[in-house]
C-alpha cells in the first residue's frame, strides 16, 4: 500500500493496485461521520463498437446498453440490493455516464459490510430475460421524463449537434426504441468485456482507518476468481474538427426561448498532465470571457439578454471535448451574435491581462480547497481524473504554474467559427 | 451542537467551532411572516442586495473582491419555512491557515457589512437601473417554473389543495407583486427587514469564538428588535371530497402528483413517528411505493412520497404513462391501505429507521447542512441533537405507523399531461 501527502492540501491517500488489477484508493477524513465509497468501471455509453472478452471480432451493442446494465446489477435472484442497503443503512446509487459506470453508496454505520454488498452485487451478475424484459418500462419512463426537460434536450441536442460520428452525440440512456433490442445475452457480453478488475476503481472516502479497509477490500478480492487481464479494444469513428450541424431549433411547451452555443474542442486525444493543463486553462478562458467580472456578462445582463439560468462550462475526455455558454433569452439572435462577438474579438485582440490570470488562478485555486470538503465530490473526480491518467490532487500546483500562452493555446482548440453550433428551444408560436 | 450567543433582542449569534472543514461558512437569516406580496419584495431585494453596494459599486468589481480572496462565496437567497419567509445570506471562505499573511475572514466580514450595511440607496431610494434588472430576473426566475414540468405540477397542486395558505405560497411572491416594486418601495422593504425582522446568524468552521463575537460587533451593527413568535399553522384534515384535476401542455410523460392531508406537523408530538410513516409509503428505495409502483408494475421510473412537515401534507409523485393513470392512483392508494391495514413488516420498519439515521448523522458532514438542520430543529429543542432524534425514530413500533397512516387523507389528484390525443 503507497502512501502519498498532500501537504498543502492537508489530505493524504493510500492506494495499491491488488493482483486482479483492481486499484483501490482511500482517503480519511477527520471529523467525518460518512464514509462514501464508488465503484466504478471506465465504460460507458461511448462504449458500443468492442471486442467482447475473449473474442477477435468487433460488434456494435444496441445504444443505451451500458445505462441498461447499470440499472440491471441491482436486480438479483434473491431480490433487490437496495433492500441490504437500506438494512445496513446505506444509502445507495449508480449512475452511468459518457465514459464511466459508478456504483457507489455513503453510510455512518457498518462500513464494511456495506463495502462488502458493494462488492459483491457489482461482481455478481444475474440477468435473466424476464428481469431484462421488465427493466424497459422503468427505462422508458426514465427516458421520457429526460425528454421532457428543456435543459437536458438543449445540452444533449448541442453535443448531437456537434458530432457527426462519435458515439457520444447518442443519448447516454439510449432511446425507447433501442432498449427494446437488449438482451440478457448482450449484458453478459458488456459485463464480461468491462467488468473485470483492471478496468475498475474502488474509492474509499471518509471515516475510515485505511489499514484495516485496505485488508479487508484485499481478503474480499482474493477469495472470489477473474479471468486473467485482457486489455479491452474499442473502436471509435473518425471525427472531422468541424461541428457537424451549425444550428438547429426545436419547440418545447417552455415559458421563454433557450440558446445554447456549444464549441467543439479539437484536443481530444490529449491525456494526463497536458489534459489537466488544456482543461483548467479552458475553465479560465470561460470564467474570464462570460464570468460576472467580464464587460460581456456586464452588458448582457443590462441588457436583459441573460437571466439567472446564464451559465457556461467546459468538458472535456477521452476522445471529445466541448465549451458551452448558454441561457434563456427573449432575444436569442441578439444573444448569438453576442457571445460570437465576444469569442471574435478575443481572437483579435487577446482581453485577459496578467492581473485577471491571477485573480481567476486564486478563485479557482480557493473553489478547489472548498470542493474537498465534500467526500462525494473528492471520489466522483478523483476516479474522473485517474481514468484519464490524471491527478485531482495536481489541479493546485497546476493552476499556480499555468501561463497566458496555456490559455491562448486552450482557446484555439475551440474557437474557430467552424467549431460553432448553435441550439434553440422555441415556444410554441402563439396561437391564432 | 451549537452555542447560542444573544446579541440583541432578536439578534442571535450561533456558532459551531470545528476543524472538520477546509473553509468558514457565515449564513446570516432574516425572519419575517410569509406574505405574497412582502415574498415578492424581500426576493428582488436579496437579488439587488447581492449585486452591488457603496463600497463596490457594480457587480463586476463586487465579484473581483471575492475572486481575489480565493473564490469567496457570497449570495442571497429566500425559502419559506411555516409562515415564515426567510432571506438569507450565504458565505464562505477558505481557512486563513492555506494562505498565509491574507486575513481572508476579516475581509470577509467587511464584505458582509458592504453587503448588509452599505446599500447603494440614494434620496431614499435604490438605483432604478439595478431594480428593474433584478425585478426582470426575479419575474422570469417565477416563469422559469412553468419549464420545470414537475415542479410546476407540484406548484398546481399545492395551489389546488391550499388555495392563498402559506403552503402553496412561493417564497418568490407573484410576477403581480414583483411589477408593483419601485425603488422607493424597495428602500422601505430594505429598512423593514434590517431593523425589525428576527436575525440569526451562524458561523461554522475552525473559529475563536469570542473574535467572532468581537467581528460581528464591529461589522455588523445590528440593533434591537421585538421579533415576533412564528405562528402555528393548524393543519386542515376535514373529510372532503377528493378533488380531481387535469391539465394539459405540450409534453411527453404524465406527471402525477397526489396530495395527502395529516394533522401531524413539525411541531405535533408524533412529528417523528409520521417520518418514520412517510419512509415507508414512499420515502426510500425500499419503500412501498418503489417496491411496487416502479419495482414490481414497471410504471415508473420515480414514485416517491414526501412529507411537507410545516404544512400537514404528504405528497406522492411519480412520472407515468398518462393513459395508466388510473391503476397508478389505485396502486398509489392501495400502497397506504396496506400500511392502515397494518401491513408493516419488521424489515420495512428497520430499513427506515435505518435509512433515517443515516441521513441525520451524514447531514454533519456539510455546514451548509449543519445550519439548515439546527435551524429548523431549534424551534423543537435549542439543544437539539441527532442522537436524541434517532432514539425517538428508533422507539417507533409497527403500530404506531399503522396509526399514523390511519391519519392520512387523499385530498387532490393532479395530472399534467402531454396534449397528443386530446381530441380522441
Amino acid at each position: 500500500m503507497k502512501e502519498i501527502v498532500f501537504d498543502e492540501l492537508q489530505e493524504k491517500i493510500y492506494t495499491e493496485t491488488l493482483d486482479n488489477g483492481l486499484k483501490v484508493v482511500i482517503l480519511p477524513k477527520r471529523g467525518y461521520s460518512k464514509t462514501f465509497v464508488t465503484f466504478t468501471t471506465k465504460y460507458g455509453s461511448i462504449d458500443r463498437t468492442f471486442k467482447p472478452h475473449g473474442k477477435d471480432e468487433f460488434i456494435t451493442v444496441p445504444d443505451g446498453i451500458a445505462h441498461f446494465l447499470e440499472h440491471k446489477m441491482f436486480e438479483k435472484e434473491d431480490g433487490d440490493v437496495f433492500q441490504k442497503f437500506s438494512l445496513n443503512g446505506a444509502s445507495a446509487n449508480a449512475y452511468t455516464t459518457f465514459g464511466r459506470t459508478a456504483y457507489l453508496f455513503s453510510a455512518t454505520n457498518k462500513v464494511k459490510e456495506n463495502t462488502k454488498v458493494l462488492l459483491d452485487f457489482v461482481q455478481e451478475p444475474y440477468f435473466t430475460k424476464e428481469t431484462v424484459d421488465k427493466e424497459k418500462g422503468i427505462i422508458a419512463q426514465e427516458i421520457t421524463m429526460y425528454d421532457d426537460q428543456p435543459d437536458w434536450r438543449l445540452y444533449f441536442g448541442s453535443i448531437e449537434n456537434l458530432y457527426e460520428n462519435h458515439p457520444v452525440k447518442i443519448d447516454i440512456a439510449g432511446t425507447v426504441e433501442s432498449i427494446q433490442d437488449i438482451t440478457a445475452e448482450h449484458l453478459y457480453t458488456c459485463y464480461e468485456t468491462f467488468y473485470h478488475p483492471s478496468n475498475m476503481l474502488l474509492f474509499i472516502v471518509g471515516a475510515v482507518d485505511p489499514q484495516e479497509m485496505m485488508a479487508f477490500v484485499k481478503e474480499d478480492q482474493a477469495k472470489k476468481t477473474f479471468d486473467a487481464p485482457e486489455p479491452i479494444e474499442r473502436k471509435f469513428p473518425a471525427e472531422p474538427n468541424h461541428a457537424d450541424i451549425p444550428e438547429r431549433t426545436l419547440t418545447m411547451d417552455v415559458s421563454k426561448p433557450k440558446l445554447n452555443i456549444g464549441m467543439k474542442c479539437n484536443a481530444a486525444d490529449q491525456q494526463g498532465q497536458e489534459m489537466l493543463e488544456t482543461e483548467l486553462s479552458a475553465n479560465l478562458v470561460l470564467d474570464s470571457l462570460f464570468g460576472r467580472t467580464s464587460p460581456f456578462y456586464e452588458k448582457a445582463n443590462d441588457e436583459g439578454l441573460i437571466d439567472e439560468s446564464f451559465s457556461y462550462e467546459f468538458s472535456m475526455e477521452d476522445g471529445y471535448g466541448f465549451a458551452m455558454v448558454g441561457s434563456d433569452t427573449e432575444e436569442p439572435e441578439r444573444l448569438e451574435t453576442l457571445i460570437k462577438q465576444t469569442i471574435q474579438n478575443a481572437k483579435d485582440y487577446w482581453p485577459v491581462k496578467e492581473e485577471d490570470l491571477d485573480r481567476m488562478r486564486r478563485k479557482k485555486i480557493g473553489q478547489f480547497m472548498r470542493s474537498l470538503n465534500s467526500i462525494e465530490f473528492i471520489a466522483n473526480q478523483y476516479t474522473r481524473y485517474e481514468f484519464n491518467e490524471m491527478n485531482l490532487f495536481d489541479v493546485v500546483p497546476t493552476l499556480e504554474k499555468l501561463s497566458m500562452d496555456k490559455l491562448k493555446q486552450a482557446f484555439s482548440t475551440f474557437s474557430d467559427d467552424q467549431n460553432y453550433t448553435i441550439f434553440t428551444i422555441m415556444p410554441p408560436a402563439a396561437e391564432q | 451542537m451549537f452555542n447560542k450567543i444573544k446579541l440583541q433582542d432578536g439578534v442571535n449569534l450561533y456558532i459551531r467551532k470545528t476543524e472538520q472543514f477546509k473553509t468558514v461558512n457565515v449564513t446570516i437569516k432574516w425572519k419575517a411572516s410569509l406574505e405574497e406580496k412582502s415574498a415578492s419584495d424581500r426576493t428582488v431585494l436579496a437579488n439587488v442586495l447581492e449585486e452591488s453596494n457603496r463600497s463596490y459599486p457594480t457587480q463586476s468589481e463586487m465579484r473581483k473582491a471575492l475572486d481575489q480572496l480565493y473564490g469567496t462565496v457570497l449570495f442571497t437567497d429566500v425559502s419559506k419555512r411555516s409562515s415564515q419567509h426567510i432571506v438569507s445570506l450565504y458565505a464562505e471562505c477558505v481557512n486563513d491557515e492555506f494562505f498565509e499573511g491574507e486575513d481572508i475572514f476579516k475581509q470577509l466580514w467587511r464584505l458582509i457589512r458592504a453587503t448588509v450595511f452599505e446599500p447603494k440607496i440614494s434620496d431614499g431610494a435604490f438605483e432604478q437601473a439595478v431594480v428593474d434588472r433584478e425585478k426582470r430576473n426575479v419575474r422570469d426566475r417565477i416563469r422559469s417554473i412553468y419549464d420545470d414540468k414537475t415542479r410546476y405540477a407540484q406548484k398546481r397542486m399545492l395551489e389546488i389543495m391550499r388555495p392563498d395558505q402559506p403552503a402553496s405560497i412561493s417564497a418568490y411572491g407573484t410576477e403581480e407583486a414583483v411589477a408593483a416594486i419601485t425603488p422607493e418601495s424597495l428602500r422601505q422593504t430594505y429598512d423593514d427587514m434590517i431593523h425589525q425582522d428576527l436575525v440569526e446568524i451562524y458561523v461554522v468552521g475552525d473559529i475563536d469564538e469570542r473574535e467572532i463575537i468581537a467581528q460581528i460587533k464591529e461589522f455588523l451593527p445590528f440593533n434591537a428588535r421585538k421579533a415576533k413568535k412564528q405562528d402555528t399553522i393548524q393543519s386542515e384534515n376535514t373529510a372532503i371530497p377528493v378533488k380531481t384535476v387535469k391539465e394539459r401542455q405540450d409534453m411527453k410523460q404524465g406527471k402525477l402528483h397526489l396530495g395527502f392531508s395529516t394533522p401531524i406537523t413539525f411541531l405535533h408530538p408524533d412529528y417523528n413517528k409520521m417520518q418514520v410513516m412517510n419512509g415507508i409509503f414512499g420515502g426510500f428505495a425500499h419503500s412501498k411505493l418503489f417496491m411496487n409502483v416502479r419495482e414490481k408494475e414497471s410504471m415508473a421510473y420515480y414514485a416517491n412520497s414526501a412529507f411537507a412537515s410545516q404544512y400537514g401534507i404528504v405528497y406522492v409523485t411519480a412520472g407515468i404513462d398518462a393513459e395508466l393513470e388510473d391503476k397508478a392512483v389505485k396502486l398509489i392508494i392501495a400502497q397506504l391501505e396496506t400500511m392502515q391495514q397494518g401491513d408493516i413488516s419488521e424489515l420495512e420498519l428497520n430499513q427506515t429507521v435505518a435509512l433515517l439515521e443515516n441521513s441525520i448523522r451524514s447531514s454533519n458532514d456539510s455546514a451548509r447542512s449543519q445550519i439548515e438542520i439546527y435551524d429548523q430543529y431549534k424551534e423543537l429543542e435549542e439543544n437539539f441533537t441527532a442522537e436524541e432524534l434517532i432514539s425517538k425514530w428508533q422507539a417507533v413500533t409497527i403500530e404506531d405507523v399503522k396509526e399514523m397512516a390511519d391519519t392520512v387523507h387523499l385530498e387532490v389528484v393532479y395530472l399534467l399531461s402531454g396534449k397528443e390525443g386530446e381530441e380522441q
